[in-house]
């Protein structure tokens, strides 16, 4: 109490120990903070740097359309007597093989590598739109319920407790779940129910039985569906209950009903939000592996879902049956299994041996892969960001 | 708030309208809607019960199926077989002891010669290597008929070009002197493809090796003798239990086949009830009365086994004799400190092991075969067996403890790494760093949650476990118990990538927990004269805790319910560590329970005891996963110091 102060200032740092403290204390935590942020940049740079020789090149038109636009295929390469590489597919094979003839010694296939990876990117798509369709009309119809009807108590208290664990749930759980739900016990319309049917219930022209879907992008979309639930209901409600007060009430004092009041006053505001926010939602549906394993994905496949062989029209067909024809195409591109990016990064790193041909088809997958994911990433963000500059209430 | 407030009044007959007009089957449209939304909100329950009712329905079978199983393996005697089939294992790892501890002996002597003779082959393949492709040609043309001389002569140029230009590149490892090396490169300029004898110098090599050799084995011969009489010690007894195996084997594959025509009869018997078309029937029960086989008579076959009891125990009593003899006479002196410490570490398990052995063979006597197996023996069996083992052709067991063991090391591994640096970068982007920092950090450890984690595993397949396999051969670092490490995907990689996965979770809550820290808090801090440093790690961080813990427990349930990283990573051996290692165990590869049901499920048949097993495990997962958030809740709650 009674010591002096030996500086004259009495607003200088002192040099005693606690400072020198303070300021290693912060650069220690300053560090341990940016290690990740280093670790973070490294992974990127080191992706981008293997990947994008793959999928770019240096002339016209300066991407490897091959790539981007071919399903995957086996990869033949064949090495001649002056031990040049000729990678080839499987139909090039034999014609390369012929021309060599003599100077032929030795060829080398490797599963998946070749082609490109348009079959993945497709499947992936269409997932997406199954899963986030779902997600968002569920999750959306949740969220308007939790902010503009619920009243506390004990059903909400369930509801939030119930997403909470489902925000928890192991993704391979939730394949398990997809397998037991969709794959092998939701209803279908058939003629003939199938032996492992759960039960059947007749309608006379047809039977709604409970056999499930197969494994296919309905099956998979629903379960991928159920993985970003939590997160979509999360999101749109912080942007329902972003939208003031004042907006809800003025409305009601106008006399407009409750309906009225959300449908003309809440969800125009709060859509953009809902809508951003769920590209987030996209991205996650686009990453899991797991949940698709069982429910859609397939490890090979060379059509896409849309080159299905129908049997073909009589030269005759009325415009009905074409029609007919056409539906039943575009329905069968949801009730087929697909290749999906995730899936395909999984077979090229785990089912086949290492090369320098199949690191490339492995980089490459993976660049597009996380481009496309963070992209979505990062226009989320963005759009955030400018949204909540629009709207400052 | 709930009734909107009576509108400005319309004339009364219009008001007497709409009241029937928005009336929908006599409710309320508005009540309607309500209950619209209501039922959606109710998807998250509903979801949560069905993910219950169908991981029950596809494994809650299990129990019943595995029991059965259980059962025939009983019955049929193959546990009569394992009861001394299992401690014989440990004759292998004593023995492969012991295999080592010679050798290492043996290469006192001979590792030079050996030495030589393994470079200068190495040397030779380098050279035929290198100089492949005109020697297939060259070899083709000899083959062809008519040979073309001229053609013949130009590719022996070529190819004695090409053994010239491969012996120059060569380099030579220095215990071959300057007139060794002389030799080495003539007789490599020359090697073509007619001759098919050994080079002079290469010959003379092997020869040295062998004499080296021969002398060691002398040097060392108790040793050497000991080992081999050890090895030999096993072979009447094996032979013993392997007839008696080969008997239960069969016995077992008879009854599971009676099984299975048994079911089959009952479902056809089943559908000639309900079948109503007369012939139809009459083929269906035909077809059943065919299918009838006969039936395995257990008691007769399995007194055949049983019936050995005296002379298995006999030759189990003999094996211990002959190999504690063994111990006995294994001599004290080795070649190295290690085969020393190697012969000492067999001569101390020798005697456990025989003990072992005597005592499996008086639970022989106890045994029944028609003691029923429990349901509770059947659910100890599985979570606490330590067997996982899947299409074999003696017996499929399902222990759950190498599952578990593997997910739980690895866990702990990502919680150890990544709870301080989460934990840190919170504090130092919530309390210490500038807007700028803040808006540069945040986003991108945000980021890393977008990052699809199949892309980490194959990051960790081909980036990260080089990197650690390359570190772990470094000179200096050889101090780090488990270092140089063996596999490339181990538990300790897996964890690496897991705490990264980990980390944006953690961060994000933990940095809330702090920022949700009243400001009355702070300020009184300061009015105290405390100093930043003071107020963060006095104030701020105590009453968040129950926030930053809740944080590391949600960001468990991440890491343990994490599926792709670790199936890809993780090495995949489905086996329990071996703790023995010391803290060296985390660079051992293993199995975890996420992992097995990717990789498995999408390779059995639906129904059968594997496929339920898997179900099993994700009933498990779904239940850890229930009790992690739980807990996180309860901790939140728990610790909330400035909550009413």
């Amino acid at each position: 109490m009674n010591s002096t102060p030996t500086n004259d200032n009495p607003f200088a740092g002192d040099s005693s120990g606690i400072q020198q403290r303070e300021t290693a204390a912060r650069w220690g935590l300053r560090v341990g903070s940016y290690i990740v942020v280093l670790i973070t940049v490294a992974i990127m740079l080191h992706i981008f740097v293997k990947g994008a020789p793959v999928v770019f090149r240096s002339q016209w038109p300066f991407v490897n359309t091959q790539f981007l636009t071919e399903l995957p295929a086996t990869l033949h390469v064949i090495e001649d007597q002056q031990g040049n590489h000729i990678e080839t597919d499987v139909n090039g094979a034999d014609a390369v093989k012929k021309k060599l003839g003599d100077h032929f010694r030795a060829e080398k296939t490797i599963s998946y590598s070749g082609g490109g990876i348009l079959g993945p990117i497709v499947g992936t798509a269409l997932l997406v739109i199954v899963s986030v369709g779902v997600a968002l009309f569920l999750g959306v119809a949740c969220a308007i319920y939790l902010s503009e009807y619920a009243k506390h108590g004990k059903f909400l208290e369930m509801v939030r407790l119930a997403i909470l664990n489902l925000a928890g749930v192991p993704s391979v759980v939730f394949g398990l779940f997809g397998l037991g739900a969709f794959v092998l016990t939701a209803p279908r319309f058939v003629g003939v129910p199938a032996e492992r049917s759960v039960f059947a219930i007749p309608l006379g022209f047809t039977t709604i039985s409970f056999e499930g879907w197969d494994t296919c992008v309905l099956s998979g979309g629903f379960t991928l569906a159920f993985v970003i639930l939590p997160v979509i209901i999360t999101a749109s409600e912080q942007c329902l209950q972003a939208v003031p007060q004042g907006f809800r009430e003025t409305s009601m004092a106008l006399g407009a009903t409750r309906w009225q009041t959300i449908r003309y006053s809440v969800l125009p505001f709060a859509t953009p939000g809902i809508l951003t926010s769920s590209i987030l939602g996209i991205a996650r549906a686009a990453g899991e592996t797991a949940p698709i394993m069982f429910t859609a994905a397939l490890a090979f496949k060379d059509k896409l879902p849309w080159q299905k062989d129908l049997p073909p029209l009589p030269a005759d067909a009325s415009i009905f049956a074409h029609w007919e024809q056409s539906v039943s195409r575009f329905l069968g591109i949801f009730t087929e299994s697909v290749q999906a990016l995730p899936y395909h990064i999984y077979t090229l790193a785990a089912k086949i041996p290492q090369n320098e041909y199949a690191e490339r088809a492995q980089y490459g997958s993976v660049f597009v892969f996380l481009v496309l994911v963070a992209s979505l990433a990062a226009s989320s963000v963005l759009l955030r960001k400018r949204l909540r500059a629009k709207y400052r209430w | 708030m709930n009734s909107p407030p009576p509108p400005s009044r319309p004339p009364l007959r219009s008001v007497l309208l709409r009241s029937r007009k928005h009336t929908i089957l006599g409710v309320d449209p508005q009540k309607l809607i309500k209950y619209f939304f209501g039922s959606n909100a109710s998807v998250a329950i509903i979801v949560l019960v069905l993910i219950m009712v169908f991981l029950l329905r596809e494994g809650i079978d299990f129990l019943p199926t595995y029991q059965r199983e259980l059962q025939t393996y009983r019955r049929a005697g193959l546990e009569f077989c394992d009861i001394i089939d299992q401690p014989l294992q440990r004759n292998q790892a004593l023995s492969s002891s012991l295999r080592q501890a010679v050798s290492a002996s043996l290469e006192t002597l001979s590792k030079p010669a050996r030495d030589r003779r393994d470079a200068a082959f190495l040397l030779k393949r380098q050279v035929e290597d290198k100089t492949a492709r005109p020697r297939d040609s060259l070899t083709q043309a000899l083959e062809k008929t008519p040979p073309a001389p001229e053609q013949i002569e130009v590719m022996r140029h070529e190819l004695k070009a090409a053994s010239a230009s491969a012996v120059a590149a060569l380099s030579y490892p220095d215990f071959f002197s300057a007139a060794e090396r002389e030799q080495l490169q003539r007789e490599f300029a020359a090697l073509t493809p007619e001759v098919t004898d050994l080079p002079p110098l290469l010959q003379a090599l092997v020869a040295e090796f062998s004499t080296k050799d021969r002398e060691a084995r002398t040097k060392f011969a108790p040793l050497v003798q000991a080992q081999e009489e050890f090895e030999d010690a096993t072979e009447p007894l094996q032979e013993v239990v392997d007839e008696l195996k080969a008997k239960a084997l069969e016995t077992k594959e008879k009854a599971v086949e009676f099984e299975v025509l048994e079911t089959n009869r009952v479902r056809l018997l089943e559908a000639a009830a309900t079948e109503k078309d007369a012939t139809e029937k009459a083929s269906l029960t035909k077809e059943a009365r065919e299918s009838v086989s006969e039936s395995v008579n257990l008691e007769e076959r399995i007194k055949e086994i049983t019936g050995r009891t005296a002379e298995l125990r006999e030759q189990v009593e003999k094996y211990a004799v002959v190999i504690e003899k063994a111990a006995a006479v294994l001599p004290q002196d080795a070649g190295t400190g290690a085969a020393r410490t190697l012969v000492n570490e067999v001569r101390e398990g020798i005697p456990a092991h025989a003990r072992e052995m005597r005592a499996a063979a008086a639970t022989l006597e106890g045994w029944r075969w028609d003691k029923p197996v429990s349901i509770f023996s059947v659910i100890g069996a599985f979570f606490f067996g330590t067997q996982w083992i899947t299409n074999s052709s003696w017996q499929d067991f399902f222990g759950f403890v190498p599952l578990l063991t593997g997910s739980l090391v690895i866990a702990a591994i990502a919680i150890l790494i990544a709870t301080p640096v989460s934990v840190v970068a919170a504090i130092y982007t919530n309390q210490f760093a500038s807007e700028r920092e803040k808006e540069m950090i945040k986003p991108i450890i945000e980021f890393i949650q977008a990052i699809p984690s199949v892309v980490l595993g194959f990051i960790g397949i081909s980036l990260v476990g080089n990197l650690i396999k390359d570190v772990s051969e470094w000179s200096w670092l050889q101090w780090v118990p488990g270092f140089p490490i063996q596999e490339r995907l181990n538990m300790f990689n897996a964890g690496c990538l897991l705490a990264f996965m980990a980390v944006p979770t953690m961060f994000s809550l933990s940095e809330d927990a702090l920022n949700n820290v009243p400001r009355a808090y702070i300020d009184a801090s300061d009015a105290l004269g405390a100093t930043k440093l003071q107020t963060v790690f006095r104030v701020i961080v105590p009453a968040g805790i129950s926030g930053i813990l809740s944080a590391i427990l949600l960001g468990l349930g991440r890491v343990v319910g994490e599926t792709m990283v670790v199936l890809l990573v993780a090495g995949n051996r489905i086996a329990i560590p071996d703790f023995s290692a010391g803290p060296g165990v985390i660079f051992h590869p293993a199995h975890t329970l996420t992992g097995i049901i990717a990789q498995e499920l999408g390779e059995v048949s639906r129904g059968s005891s594997h496929w339920q097993a898997l179900f099993m495990v994700g009933i498990v997962l779904f239940a850890i996963s229930l009790l992690v958030n739980w807990c996180a809740r309860a901790v939140a709650r728990r610790f909330e110091p400035h909550k009413a």
